[in-house]
C-alpha cells in the first residue's frame, strides 16, 4: 500500500497543486480544469483499497472482474515558466460518514502526496477550496489566501482579487480550512514546504447545492494562474457557470421575496455583515434549500 | 522514528532536567519562554511526538493569516542538562500523550526535575507584581526550592464542572515514575491574556535561570517590559476610560463585565498598533 509511479519525469523544481472534492467542488473544478488546460499527463497514483470503500464492481459471467475505487491520481507538466506536478483525489479519505477525511488516514494520505513532492523536489505547494460567504451570487466571488509561512503574506497582496483573513471585518485574521484541502498544507508547514490554499468565495445560501460552483472556480485558478505564471485558458469554466447561473437563479427566484429581498442587499456590499438576512431566513434557506435543488435539477440530464 | 514519535541526532544529555510549555497559554507565555530558552541557550530540536494518534486533524485553523498545524518539539540545551518541549494540547488520548513527553525527554537519560510553566487569568491590573506559584508533586523537592522566592501555601480544589489541567496530569504522571516536579503558574492580567505578558515571561525565566545556573542576561526581555508599559500608560492618557478601568483594578475594584471587554478590546488593539516612536 502507498505511492504507485508508472514513470518518473525529470522535472525542474515544479510546485505542486492539489484538489480533493469540498462545498462546490470550488478547488476541484479548478484543479482538474487547469490539469485539462496544461495536458498534464498521468504518472502515478496512490493505491487507493487502504484507503476507500470500492465504489464499483463489475461482474460477468459469473465473475467478479474489477472493483473500482475512487482515484487519487498523479500528473505531470513541463510548462515554459514552471513544472507542475498536479495531483487529484476523487474523494477524501473518510471513516464512512461526511465528506472530509480526519484523523490517521488523512494525515497518511497527506503525507504520502507530499512524499512525492519531496521525491521531485516541489518547491510550493497549491491547495484551494471554498469560503463559504456572506456574498451574493452574482458577484465575482474574491479569493481568501491562507499561506503556511509569515513571508508569503506580502507577496499574496500582489495579487488581485485576493483577501487575507486579517482583512475580512470581524474575523481577527482568524478561520479555519476543513479535511485534505488544509491539512496538506499544516502537513507541509511541518515538513518545510512553502504553500497555500486558494479559497473561492460562495454565498452561503449555496453551500448545500449538490452542484459545482464555477464562477468561484474561475476566481480560484484566476489568483492561481499568476501565481504560477501560467496561462490559462478559462472559457470552459465560463460556459458551466452560464448554466449552473441559469439553475441557481431558477432556485432563488423560488425563494420567499422578503429573504430575496435581504438576500438583494448583498449586491451593494463585497461582505455582507452577519445579521444581514435573519437566523429565521438562515433557517428557511437551510429547510427548503435541498428540495428547491432536487425541483430544479429534476430531469436535468446536462453534465455540469 | 515510530508511528508515536520521532527522534533525530545525537544529543548528549546525562540526567536532564525538563522544561514543559503549551503554544496555547495565556500571554503565549509558554511558547515565548521556550523560544528565549532556545535562544539565550542554543536550544536544538531532537524530537517530536507524532499527531496523528491526538489531534483530530480534520483540517486546519488560521491564526493571523497563517495556516496552523499541531507542534510536539522537543529541543535539548546538552551544556545545561536541559530538555525543553513546546507542544499544542492533545485533543483525546492524554495519558498516552503526556507519557510520551517524559519517555521521549528521558530518550538520552532519566530525567531528573520536572518543570511545567502555565499562565494563569488574573484580574488584576498589569502594574501590580507577577507572582510565581508553584504546586509540587513530591516533598523532597518543595523543600529543595523552600530558597525560592515562590507563592506559599496553595490550597486548591479543582472547582465542579472544570477539569484539572494537563500540567496537573502530567505532573501526576512523573510521580507515578519518581520524577519530582512542579507545576510553575504565573497569573497574567486578563487584558494581556490574547497578547503578551513578557513580565509572566521573565518571572518565569528568573526562576529557571536560578535553579539551573543558566546566567542569562535579561536585558532584553527588560526593554520588553519597559515598552508594552509605556505603551499602555500612553494609552491611559489618551483614553480616560482606560485609565478609569486600570485605576479601578490597581485599587483592587473589579469592573463589570462590559468594562472587562471594553479594556480587552481597546488594549490588545492599541498594543497590537504599530504606534510611531514606541
Amino acid at each position: 500500500m502507498g505511492i504507485k509511479l508508472y514513470q518518473e519525469p525529470k522535472l525542474k523544481q515544479p510546485d505542486l497543486v492539489v484538489g480533493w472534492p469540498g462545498i462546490g467542488n470550488i478547488g476541484l473544478v479548478a484543479v482538474d480544469t487547469l490539469r485539462g488546460q496544461i495536458r498534464a499527463e498521468e504518472f502515478g497514483e496512490i493505491e487507493a483499497y487502504d484507503f476507500f470503500y470500492p465504489r464499483r464492481v463489475v461482474i460477468k459471467s459469473d465473475l467478479l472482474v474489477n472493483l473500482e475505487f475512487p482515484s487519487s491520481k498523479f500528473y505531470y507538466q513541463r510548462l515554459e515558466n514552471k513544472d507542475l506536478i498536479i495531483f487529484i483525489g476523487e474523494e477524501q479519505p473518510t471513516d464512512g460518514e461526511g465528506m472530509y477525511a480526519q484523523g490517521r488516514k488523512a494525515y497518511q494520505m497527506a503525507n504520502l502526496v507530499l512524499d512525492v513532492a519531496e521525491k521531485f523536489e516541489c518547491q510550493r505547494v497549491y491547495t484551494s477550496g471554498a469560503a463559504v460567504s456572506l456574498v451574493h451570487h452574482t458577484l465575482k466571488p474574491r479569493v481568501w489566501v491562507a499561506p503556511n509561512r509569515q513571508e508569503l503574506i506580502d507577496e499574496i497582496r500582489k495579487y488581485e482579487n485576493t483577501i487575507l483573513m486579517s482583512e475580512l471585518e470581524g474575523r481577527g485574521g482568524q478561520g479555519s480550512i476543513t479535511g485534505l484541502n488544509g491539512l496538506l498544507l499544516g502537513v507541509a508547514k511541518k515538513r518545510g514546504f512553502k504553500g497555500f490554499c486558494l479559497m473561492g468565495e460562495i454565498p452561503d445560501y449555496l453551500s448545500g447545492a449538490p452542484f459545482p460552483y464555477p464562477r468561484a472556480s474561475k476566481s480560484v485558478l484566476e489568483v492561481m494562474s499568476s501565481m504560477l505564471g501560467v496561462e490559462i485558458d478559462l472559457a470552459s469554466l465560463d460556459v458551466m457557470d452560464a448554466r449552473v447561473e441559469e439553475l441557481i437563479e431558477s432556485i432563488y427566484q423560488q425563494f420567499p421575496a422578503e429573504i430575496r429581498e435581504r438576500l438583494e442587499q448583498r449586491k451593494l456590499v463585497a461582505q455582507a455583515q452577519p445579521g444581514a438576512i435573519t437566523e429565521e431566513d438562515q433557517k428557511w434557506i437551510k429547510e427548503h434549500i435541498d428540495e428547491f435543488f432536487k425541483k430544479g435539477s429534476a430531469g436535468d440530464d446536462r453534465p455540469l | 522514528m515510530t508511528d508515536l514519535f520521532r527522534i533525530s541526532g545525537q544529543h548528549k544529555l546525562r540526567n536532564p532536567s525538563l522544561v514543559v510549555t503549551w503554544r496555547a497559554d495565556a500571554g503565549k507565555l509558554g511558547a515565548r519562554v521556550t523560544d528565549y530558552l532556545n535562544k539565550k541557550l542554543g536550544g536544538q530540536y531532537f524530537g517530536e511526538i507524532e499527531p496523528a494518534d491526538f489531534s483530530p486533524l480534520g483540517g486546519v485553523t488560521i491564526e493571523d493569516d497563517l495556516v496552523q498545524f499541531p507542534e510536539s518539539k522537543f529541543y535539548s540545551c546538552p551544556k545545561n542538562d536541559l530538555v525543553i518541549f513546546k507542544g499544542d494540547p492533545p485533543s483525546h488520548e492524554w495519558f498516552k500523550y503526556l507519557s510520551l513527553i517524559l519517555d521521549v525527554a528521558g530518550h538520552y537519560g532519566q530525567v531528573r526535575e520536572l518543570y511545567t510553566v502555565g499562565g494563569m487569568v488574573s484580574l488584576g491590573a498589569h502594574t501590580a507584581p507577577r507572582e510565581l506559584i508553584a504546586a509540587f508533586n513530591s516533598p523532597e523537592l518543595k523543600q529543595a526550592l523552600s530558597q525560592y522566592n515562590l507563592a506559599r501555601d496553595l490550597d486548591y480544589q479543582t472547582p465542579p464542572g472544570h477539569r484539572p489541567t494537563l500540567n496537573s496530569f502530567l505532573s501526576w504522571i512523573a510521580r507515578q515514575r519518581n520524577i519530582p516536579g512542579a507545576s510553575l503558574w504565573v497569573p497574567v492580567p486578563f487584558y494581556l491574556v490574547a497578547v503578551e505578558d513578557p513580565n509572566a515571561q521573565k518571572k518565569v525565566l528568573e526562576f529557571l535561570d536560578q535553579r539551573f545556573g543558566l546566567q542569562i542576561d535579561f536585558q532584553d526581555i527588560d526593554e520588553e517590559i519597559r515598552k508594552q508599559n509605556e505603551k499602555i500608560a500612553r494609552l491611559r492618557t489618551l483614553s480616560q476610560e482606560v485609565d478609569e478601568y486600570i485605576s479601578k483594578l490597581e485599587g483592587n475594584l473589579g469592573l463589570s463585565e462590559e468594562e472587562n471587554e471594553k479594556l480587552v478590546k481597546q488594549i490588545e488593539e492599541f498594543l497590537r498598533s504599530k504606534e510611531p516612536g514606541l
